[in-house]
C-alpha cells in the first residue's frame, strides 16, 4: 500500500534540479531578508511579518528538501507548520496589540526590561 | 633536659636499686568476690549525697542539710570501709564486680574474640584500705568542719559546695577503688572536675575562675599523659585491668630482656599524668592558685587526698615502673628537685595558705622521691602522715581566716595564741607545723626520714645526691614552717582584719543592683566587719570546726605509732599494708641500707644508714626552727634587714626577687605556651576568615559568576541584540558544521 | 509489623509535614510537637521490634516498592543498628527542637514547623535508605528544609549562610552521586545490562570486582561529598556560618543530626564500596582530621560568640569522629559511632542552652556577657553540665566515644605488636591528643566567661524595664521569659541530661549493638592494611602512573 502511494508520488513530483536550485535559492533570500528585516526594523508588526517571511522560507526549503529525497514528510511539515503558523500569528498579534496599548508605542526598544545592568 | 642528661650517666639496673631478687615478688592474682558487693557504698553514698545536694539547691533549701547529708554519708562510708578492712582477708586481692561499663568485643580480621573490657569493678588490696580509710576518714571530718565553715553560705552556695565535695569522694573512691585503669581515668577526670568546681567556688572573683580553669587545663594535659599509657598498656598488655596487667607481667617481667619501645614508654606517660595530678615539676603552678578556693576544699583535695592520686597511680602500677628503671630514677629526680624549688618559694610567701600549699607541693616532692628511691613504703608512709598533718595545718589556716576575716597576711597578725577562742588553733597549729618540720619523733619526721635514708641507702651517686639535697629541703622546710607559726602564733599579739574575701557568695556584688547592705542573712558579726561600721572583733570557732581541729591533730599525733611500732620490733602497719599490695618490695630492700658499712653520712660515726639519717635530718630541723626562732619571734627587724641587704646588692637582687615570684614559671609557661598558641589561634582564624573561605570558597564560587559577566553585554534588553546573538550562534554552529565538512574526519 | 514500623517513619513525618502546613497557625506548633512526639514513639516500637541489635544486621529485609523499575531503583527501607541508632537520635532531639522554638519563633510558625516535619523525613530517609538512589534523595533533600529553615529564621547573614550552605553541600554530594552512579554503571555492564541501585549489591561488587585504581578514584569521588558535610578541614567553612546563622532549633538538627549523615555516608558507603581507596588515602585523610582538630580548637580560642565557638568545635570535634573511623579497627570505629551519637547529644543541648541566652539578652557576644551563674543558676548547671560533657569527661557520655576513638587511632600501627590493623599509629594519637587539652581550654574559657565572674548584661538591657530595680521579676518582659530558665526550658534540657548520664555510665546496650555493625563493615581491612603495609602501597605501580587510562576503560579490568 505504502509502495505503491510512494511510486505515485515519485511519478508526480518534479524532478528538475534546476527547480529544486532555484526554490531553495528563494527560500535562502526569503530567510535573509526576514532575519535582517528582524534584526534592523524595530516596528513590532514589522518584525512579526520578517519571522513569518523566515517561516515560509523554512516551509519552502522543507518542500524542496523532500522533493530531493524524495520523502513526503516535507510537505507534510509543511502543511501542519501553516496551520500552527495561523495560530501563532492570532496569538502575536494579539500580543503586539496588548503591548502597543500598554506603552502607546509599536517600538520594540520600550520593552528592555530583561537587560542586564552592569 | 638535665634530668634527661644525667640519665645516661646513671644508668642503673633494677636490683641495684631494689636489692637482689627483686622480681621475686608475686603479686597474688585476685579473687572474684561477689560477697564484698557492699564495698560499693563507699561509691554509692557519696553519689547519692551529691544527688540529693543537687536537689536540695534546685528547690532552694536554705538549711545546713546539705552540710548534714554530705557529712552522714562521708561518715558511712568511712564506717563501710573500716568495715571492708576489717572484714577482708589479707591473703589475695579481691575484685568485687559492681555492673558491666564498657564492654564489646569483636573478631575483625581473625577467629577470635577480642574483648575490651573495663567493667565498673573495684580492686581492693591493702593499697587500696589503706588509701581510702584516711580519704575517707578525713573527708568525713572535713565535711563536718565545713558545715560550720561554709555557714555564711547557707542557700545555694551550700548546696553547691557540699555536692562538690560529694562529687569529689565519688570521684575519689573510684580512682583508689576501680578495678581497671578506666575506671581510674573515670577517677582521675572526675576529681579534676570536683577540684574544677570548688576552686572556682567564689565565682565572682576572676582570680578564683582563673585559678579553676588553669586547674583543669594543667590536669587535663597529665590526663593525656595517663590516656597514652593506657593505650600502651592495651598494646602491650592486652587488658586494662590490674589482675589480667600483674598476670601478664608475671609471665613475661625480665628486665634483662630490651622491652619494646612501647613497653619503655608506659611508664613515662603514666608519670606525666601523676606529675600533672599530684602538682609536680613541669605541671604544679596550678596548686598554689586552687587555694583561691574555700580552705576546707585546700585541706582536702589540695593537700590531704586529691594531690596524692598520683602517688597511688604509680605506687598502683610499681611493677610496670620496676620494669624500666630510668622511669624511677626519671621519678626520683623530678620529686626531688620539686621539693626544693617549692621549699624556696615557701620560704618567700607572706601568705599563710601559699605558704601551705608551697609545702604540699615540695612534700609530694619528697614522696615521689620515696618512690624513685625505691621505698614505696617510705612514699606511702610519708602520704598518710602528710594527709593528717597538712589537713590539720590548712584546717588552722582556714580557722584564723574564718576568725579574722578573711586575713592569710602573715605580716598582718602575730601572737594569736594569746587572743581568746584561737588557743586550740594555735597549738593545734604547731602540732602540725613540728610534724611538717620534721621534728625528731614526730609523724612526720618518721616518715621523712625512712624516704632520705633510703637515698643514702641505695648507695647510687644519683640518689645520694638527691638525698642531700632532700636534706637541705628539710631544712629549708623546718624554716619556712616556724616562719609562719612564729609570726603569727608567736609575738606580741596584734592583728587587723583582712577584707573578709571568703564566704559571701551571693553578697557584695549586688550592691549595684537595688539589694542593700542590711541584707537579711544570719551574720554573726564579721560579714561586714570590712566596712568598718562598728568595731572588729576577732572570733574564734565553735565546736565542730575545734573538734575537728583536735581530732585531726590526735590523727597526727597517732600517724607516728606505726613507726613506734617497728621501732619495739614489731611490723609497721604500713608497711605491712604496703607489702601486702602491688606497690610490695622484696623485704630483703628494707635492711639492705644496714649492710653498708659506708655510706654517705659515715661522718656521723653511725654505722647504720637510718640512724644516721635520724641524727643529721632531726639537726638540720631543728637549726631550720631555730634560725626561723631569731628572725620571726626574737628579731623580727633582722628578716627584713636582711631581705634589704639581699636586694640592695645587685648580684644578689634575682634571689628573694625570683623566690617571691614563684621563680616566674607562671610568666615563662604564659611566654612559651599560651601567647604563642594564642597568636596561632588568630593566624588559623584570620586564615580560615580570609584564606580558605574568602579566597578559595568564596573565591571558587565567583568564577562562574566572571565567566558569566563576560558575556553580560549580550543580555542587552533589546529584542534585536538577542536576535543577533541567536543569529551569530547559528552562524558559528554553520561554520563549525562546515569546517567538519571541509576537512572531513 | 517491623517493615510496617519502618515505613511509618518515613510517611508520618511527610504526612505530619502536610499537616502542619494546612493547619491554622497557632495551632501549627501544637501538631508538630505532637506529631514528633508520636514519631519519637513510632521509632521506639521500631527499636524494640528490630532485629538488628545483636548480629550487625540490616533489617528488615523485605524488597520496597520499585519506583523506576528500569534502573532497578527501589523504595527498599532498612538500618543497620547504627542507622537505627541515628534514628532514634534524630527521632529524640526533634520534639526537643520543636518544643525548643515555641518563643524563638513568632512568624510564619506554620511554614516553620512543616519545614522541620519535611527535614526529619528527610533525615530518616537517611538513615533508612537500603537504596543509592533513595540515599542519596533523601540525603540531598534534606538541604531543601534547611535552607529555607535558615534563610526565613536566621540571623542577620542569613541569606549569604543559606546560599553557602546549599551550594557548598550539594556541589560535593554530585560528586558523590557520579561515584555512586560509575559503580552502578560499571555493576550493570558486568551483569548484563541489569541495573541495580541496592546499596548492599553496589558495595559488594565495588570491593570485590573493581580494580584498585577504580576503586581509588571511586573512593575519592564518595568522600568529596561526605567530606563536606562531616565537615573535614578544609572543605569546612561552610558550617561556622551556618551554624552561626541557622535558628536554634536548626542548629540542634544541624549539629545533631545532619553533620552525621556525612559520617553515616562515609560508614555505610563509602568503608564498604572502596576499601582499596580508603587504605590508600587513610594516612591523607586521618592527616586532614588533624589538622582539623587542632586546627580549629585554635581558632575556638579566640571566638568571641558563643554560637560560634561552638560551632567550630563541632568540627573539631567531628575530626575525633573520622579519625577513629579511620584508624579501621573495631575499637576506633566503635568510637567513632559513639562519638556520632554522643556529639548530637550535648552539641545539640550546648546549642539549646545558648539559644536560651539569645532569646533573653539578644546577643551570643561573649564580651558583652558574663557571670551569668548570678543571674540564671539553672541554666548554668546545664551549660556546665554540656560543656563537660562535650570535653569528654567520664561518666558522661562524651568521654567512651573520644576515648575510643584514640585508642583506636593509638593502636592502629602497621606494625603493631598487638595485632591491630590501621596505618596510622601513635604519633597522630599524640597530636590529636592536643585536641583534648585545646578543647578543655576553649571550653572552660567560654564557661569561664559565660557562666563565672562578675555578672556582666549588655548595655541598655537593665534600663529598658523599670530602673533597674525590679527586674528580677520584670526583667525579660519582652520575650515573655522569665530571668532562668523556664519549666518547659528545663523540661528540654533534663531529657538530654539524662541520657548523657545514662550514657556515661551504661553504654554497654550501645557498644555491644555498635560492635557487630562495625565488624561486619570491617571485615574486608586487616588484610588489605596488612598488604599495604607490606607492599607501601594496594595500586600496582603501572596503573597508578596514569589512573585516567583505568578509569576511560573500566571493562578492560574484569
Amino acid at each position: 500500500m505504502s509502495n505503491m502511494m510512494a511510486q505515485t508520488i515519485n511519478t508526480l513530483a518534479v524532478t528538475d534540479a534546476q527547480t529544486v536550485n532555484a526554490a531553495l535559492l528563494v527560500s535562502a533570500i526569503l530567510f535573509a531578508c526576514g532575519l535582517i528585516g528582524f534584526l534592523s526594523r524595530r516596528n513590532m508588526i514589522i518584525m512579526f511579518l520578517c519571522t513569518e517571511l523566515m517561516f515560509q522560507a523554512a516551509a519552502l526549503a522543507m518542500i524542496a528538501f523532500g522533493n530531493i529525497h524524495h520523502d513526503i514528510s516535507g510537505q507534510v511539515f509543511v502543511i501542519f507548520i501553516l496551520t500552527v503558523a495561523a495560530a501563532e500569528a492570532a496569538l502575536a498579534l494579539g500580543l503586539v496589540v496588548l503591548l502597543y496599548r500598554r506603552r502607546e508605542t509599536l517600538d520594540s526598544e520600550a520593552w528592555s526590561e530583561l537587560r542586564e545592568t552592569a | 633536659m638535665i634530668e634527661l642528661a644525667s640519665l645516661s650517666t646513671a644508668a642503673l639496673h633494677l636490683p641495684a636499686i631494689l636489692g637482689e631478687g627483686a622480681h621475686a615478688v608475686t603479686i597474688p592474682s585476685a579473687i572474684a568476690s561477689p560477697e564484698f558487693a557492699w564495698a560499693g557504698l563507699i561509691l554509692l553514698l557519696p553519689a547519692i549525697s551529691a544527688a540529693l545536694c543537687g536537689l536540695c539547691a534546685a528547690f532552694g533549701v536554705k538549711s545546713k542539710l546539705p552540710g548534714a547529708i554530705t557529712a552522714i554519708s562521708l561518715i558511712a562510708a568511712f564506717a563501710t570501709t573500716l568495715s571492708l578492712y576489717l572484714k577482708m582477708p589479707a591473703d589475695a586481692p579481691r575484685v568485687v564486680h559492681l555492673f558491666d561499663w564498657i564492654d564489646f568485643s569483636w573478631k575483625t580480621g581473625g577467629a577470635t574474640w577480642t574483648q575490651f573490657l573495663a567493667p565498673f569493678s573495684l580492686y581492693i588490696d591493702s593499697l587500696t584500705l589503706l588509701w581510702m580509710l584516711f580519704v575517707t576518714g578525713l573527708g568525713s571530718l572535713i565535711a563536718i568542719y565545713a558545715t560550720e565553715y561554709m555557714e555564711a553560705d547557707t542557700g545555694k552556695g551550700y548546696a553547691r559546695f557540699f555536692g562538690s565535695v560529694s562529687i569529689f569522694l565519688f570521684a575519689m573512691g573510684s580512682l583508689v577503688m576501680g578495678g581497671n585503669l578506666i575506671l581510674l581515668y573515670l577517677g582521675w577526670e572526675g576529681v579534676g572536675l570536683a577540684s574544677y568546681l570548688l576552686i572556682g567556688y567564689y565565682y565572682n572573683r576572676p582570680s578564683a575562675v582563673a585559678a579553676a580553669k588553669k586547674a583543669f587545663i594543667m590536669n587535663r594535659i597529665g590526663d593525656l599523659g595517663l590516656a597514652l599509657g593506657v593505650f600502651l598498656i592495651w598494646i602491650n598488655y592486652g587488658t586494662l585491668e590490674y589482675d589480667g596487667i600483674f598476670k601478664a607481667l608475671a609471665h613475661t617481667a625480665d628486665p634483662a630482656s630490651g622491652a619494646s619501645w612501647s613497653a619503655a614508654m608506659i611508664p613515662y606517660c603514666l608519670m606525666l599524668g601523676a606529675f600533672g595530678k599530684s602538682a609536680q615539676i613541669p605541671l604544679f603552678v596550678w596548686l598554689p592558685d586552687a587555694m583561691e578556693g574555700p580552705t576546707p576544699v585546700s585541706a582536702l583535695i589540695h593537700a590531704a587526698t586529691m594531690v596524692t592520686a598520683g602517688l597511688y597511680l604509680i605506687a598502683r602500677t610499681y611493677p610496670l615502673f620496676a620494669l624500666e628503671p630510668h622511669a624511677l630514677t626519671v621519678v626520683a629526680i623530678v620529686g626531688c628537685s620539686t621539693a626544693f624549688v617549692a621549699a624556696t618559694i615557701g620560704m618567700a610567701q607572706y601568705d599563710i595558705k601559699r605558704v601551705m600549699a608551697y609545702s604540699t607541693v615540695s612534700q609530694l616532692g619528697y614522696m615521689f622521691l620515696g618512690l624513685g628511691v625505691g621505698t614505696t613504703f617510705g612514699a606511702v608512709y610519708h602520704v598518710f602522715t602528710h594527709a593528717f598533718f597538712k589537713a590539720l595545718l590548712f584546717l588552722c589556716c582556714g580557722a584564723i581566716m574564718h576568725g579574722m576575716a578573711g586575713q592569710l597576711d602573715l605580716r598582718k597578725m602575730s601572737g594569736l595564741r594569746n587572743v581568746k577562742g584561737f588557743g586550740v588553733i594555735s597549738w593545734t597549729f604547731l602540732i602540725g607545723c613540728l610534724c611538717l618540720a620534721g621534728f625528731p619523733f614526730t609523724a612526720g619526721f618518721f616518715s621523712k626520714d625512712s624516704i632520705i635514708a633510703q637515698a643514702f641507702a641505695s648507695g647510687n651517686p644519683t640518689f645520694v645526691t638527691l638525698g642531700w639535697l632532700a636534706l637541705l629541703t628539710a631544712f629549708l622546710t623546718a624554716y619556712y614552717t616556724f616562719r609562719v607559726w612564729f609570726r603569727v602564733c608567736g609575738g606580741p599579739t596584734k592583728y587587723e582584719p583582712g577584707d573578709e574575701m571568703h564566704g559571701h557568695d551571693d553578697h557584695g556584688h549586688d550592691h549595684g543592683n537595688g539589694h542593700g547592705h542590711g541584707h537579711g542573712h544570719d551574720d554573726h558579726g564579721h560579714g561586714h566587719a570590712a566596712h568598718g561600721n562598728h568595731e572588729w572583733h576577732p572570733h574564734g570557732p565553735r565546736l565542730a570546726i575545734n573538734g575537728v581541729l583536735l581530732v585531726i591533730c590526735l590523727g597526727a599525733v597517732l600517724a607516728a605509732v606505726p613507726a613506734y611500732m617497728a621501732m619495739r620490733g614489731e611490723a609497721n602497719w604500713v608497711e605491712t599494708m604496703v607489702q601486702h599490695s602491688s606497690a610490695a618490695l622484696p623485704s630483703a630492700e628494707h635492711g639492705h641500707g644496714g649492710e653498708h658499712a659506708h655510706h654517705a653520712l659515715s661522718f656521723t660515726g653511725i654505722e647504720d644508714v637510718h640512724k644516721a639519717t635520724s641524727v643529721v635530718a632531726s639537726t638540720v630541723g631543728i637549726l631550720g626552727i631555730l634560725i626561723a626562732a631569731y628572725f620571726h619571734l626574737l628579731n623580727r627587724s633582722a628578716a627584713d634587714k636582711l631581705r634589704q641587704a639581699l636586694l640592695s646588692n645587685s648580684l644578689t637582687r634575682w634571689l628573694p626577687l625570683a623566690m617571691e615570684n614563684k621563680w616566674y614559671v607562671d610568666e615563662v609557661y604564659h611566654v612559651v605556651f599560651r601567647f604563642p598558641a594564642s597568636v596561632l589561634g588568630h593566624v588559623f582564624h584570620f586564615i580560615d576568615k580570609h584564606v580558605i573561605d574568602g579566597f578559595v570558597v568564596n573565591g571558587g564560587a565567583r568564577v562562574p559568576l566572571e565567566v558569566g559577566r563576560l558575556f553580560q553585554p549580550l543580555y542587552n534588553g533589546a529584542l534585536q541584540g538577542y536576535a543577533a546573538t541567536m543569529a551569530g550562534g547559528i552562524a558559528l554552529i554553520a561554520a563549525w558544521v562546515f569546517w567538519i565538512w571541509l576537512h572531513g574526519s | 509489623m517491623l517493615s510496617t514500623l519502618t515505613s511509618l517513619l518515613l510517611i508520618l513525618p511527610l504526612l505530619a509535614a502536610g499537616l502542619v502546613a494546612l493547619s491554622p497557625e497557632r495551632l501549627s506548633k501544637w501538631i508538630a510537637t505532637a506529631a514528633t512526639l508520636v514519631i519519637f514513639a513510632v521509632s521506639i516500637a521500631f527499636a524494640w521490634s528490630f532485629t538488628g541489635w545483636t548480629d550487625g544486621s540490616i533489617a528488615p529485609r523485605e524488597l520496597g516498592l520499585s519506583i523506576m523499575p528500569s534502573l532497578g531503583v527501589n523504595l527498599s527501607l532498612g538500618a543497620d543498628a547504627v542507622g537505627a541508632m541515628l534514628i532514634l537520635l534524630t527521632t529524640f532531639l526533634m520534639p526537643l527542637a520543636m518544643i525548643g522554638s515555641f518563643t524563638a519563633v513568632k512568624e510564619r510558625e506554620r511554614e516553620y514547623y512543616a519545614w522541620f516535619l519535611l527535614l526529619q523525613a528527610a533525615m530518616l530517609g537517611v538513615f533508612l535508605a537500603r537504596d543509592a538512589i533513595v540515599f542519596y534523595t533523601a540525603y540531598e533533600f534534606t538541604l531543601v528544609p534547611m535552607y529555607f529553615l535558615i534563610a526565613i529564621y536566621g540571623g542577620a547573614e542569613r541569606r549569604a549562610a543559606s546560599i553557602k550552605f546549599f551550594l557548598y553541600t550539594f556541589f560535593g554530594s554530585v560528586l558523590t552521586l557520579s561515584g555512586v552512579i560509575y559503580i552502578a554503571a560499571q555493576n550493570a555492564a558486568a551483569a548484563g545490562s541489569a541495573w541495580s541501585f541496592d546499596l548492599a549489591t553496589l558495595a559488594d561488587f565495588a570491593s570485590t570486582k573493581l580494580s584498585p585504581t577504580q576503586q581509588y578514584w571511586v573512593f575519592i569521588l564518595l568522600m568529596s561529598g561526605f567530606a563536606v558535610k562531616v565537615p573535614l578541614f578544609p572543605v569546612h567553612t561552610w558550617l561556622p556560618l551556618a551554624h552561626d546563622q541557622a535558628p536554634t532549633a536548626g542548629s540542634v538538627i544541624l549539629a545533631g543530626t545532619l553533620l552525621k549523615l556525612g559520617t553515616y555516608g562515609i560508614y555505610r558507603i563509602a568503608l564498604p564500596a572502596a576499601p582499596v581507596g580508603v587504605v590508600e588515602l587513610n594516612q591523607f585523610f586521618a592527616i586532614l582530621c588533624i589538622i582539623g582538630i587542632v586546627y580549629t580548637a585554635l581558632i575556638c580560642w579566640v571566638q568571641h560568640d558563643a554560637k560560634k565557638l561552638i560551632a567550630y568545635s563541632s568540627v573539631s570535634h567531628l575530626g575525633f569522629c573520622m579519625l577513629g573511623l579511620f584508624s579501621l579497627n573495631s575499637i576506633g570505629a566503635t568510637g567513632s559511632v559513639m562519638y556520632m551519637i554522643n556529639h548530637g547529644l550535648s552539641t545539640g543541648a550546648l546549642f539549646l542552652c545558648i539559644g536560651m541566652i539569645y532569646e533573653r539578652y539578644h546577643t551570643k557576644d561573649m564580651d558583652q556577657l558574663g557571670g551569668l551563674f548570678k543571674r540564671m543558676p539553672v541554666w548554668s548547671f546545664f551549660m556546665v553540665f554540656f560543656t563537660l560533657a562535650s570535653l569528654g569527661l567520664p561518666g558522661l557520655n562524651g568521654f567512651i566515644g573520644e576515648f575510643l576513638c584514640l585508642m583506636g587511632c593509638f593502636t592502629a600501627e602497621p606494625h603493631s605488636v598487638s595485632g591491630y590493623p590501621g596505618v596510622l599509629g601513635p604519633w597522630y594519637a599524640l597530636v590529636a591528643g592536643s585536641g583534648l587539652v585545646l578543647a578543655a581550654m576553649y571550653l572552660l574559657i567560654m564557661l569561664g566567661k559565660l557562666v563565672w565572674g562578675p555578672l556582666k548584661e549588655p548595655h541598655g538591657h537593665d534600663h529598658g524595664h523599670g530602673h533597674g530595680h525590679g527586674h528580677d521579676h520584670a526583667a525579660h518582659s519582652d520575650s515573655g521569659l522569665p530571668t532562668d530558665l523556664s519549666a518547659r526550658e528545663v523540661g528540654i534540657l533534663v531529657p538530654l541530661a539524662v541520657v548523657c548520664l545514662a550514657i556515661g555510665f551504661f553504654p554497654k546496650p550501645m557498644l555491644t549493638a555498635i560492635a557487630p555493625s562495625v565488624d561486619q563493615t570491617l571485615a574486608k581491612y586487616p588484610k588489605l592494611v596488612e598488604q599495604y603495609a607490606h607492599d607501601g602501597s594496594l595500586i600496582k605501580p603501572t596503573t597508578a602512573k596514569d589512573p585516567r587510562v583505568a578509569m576511560a576503560q573500566p571493562s578492560s579490568d574484569k
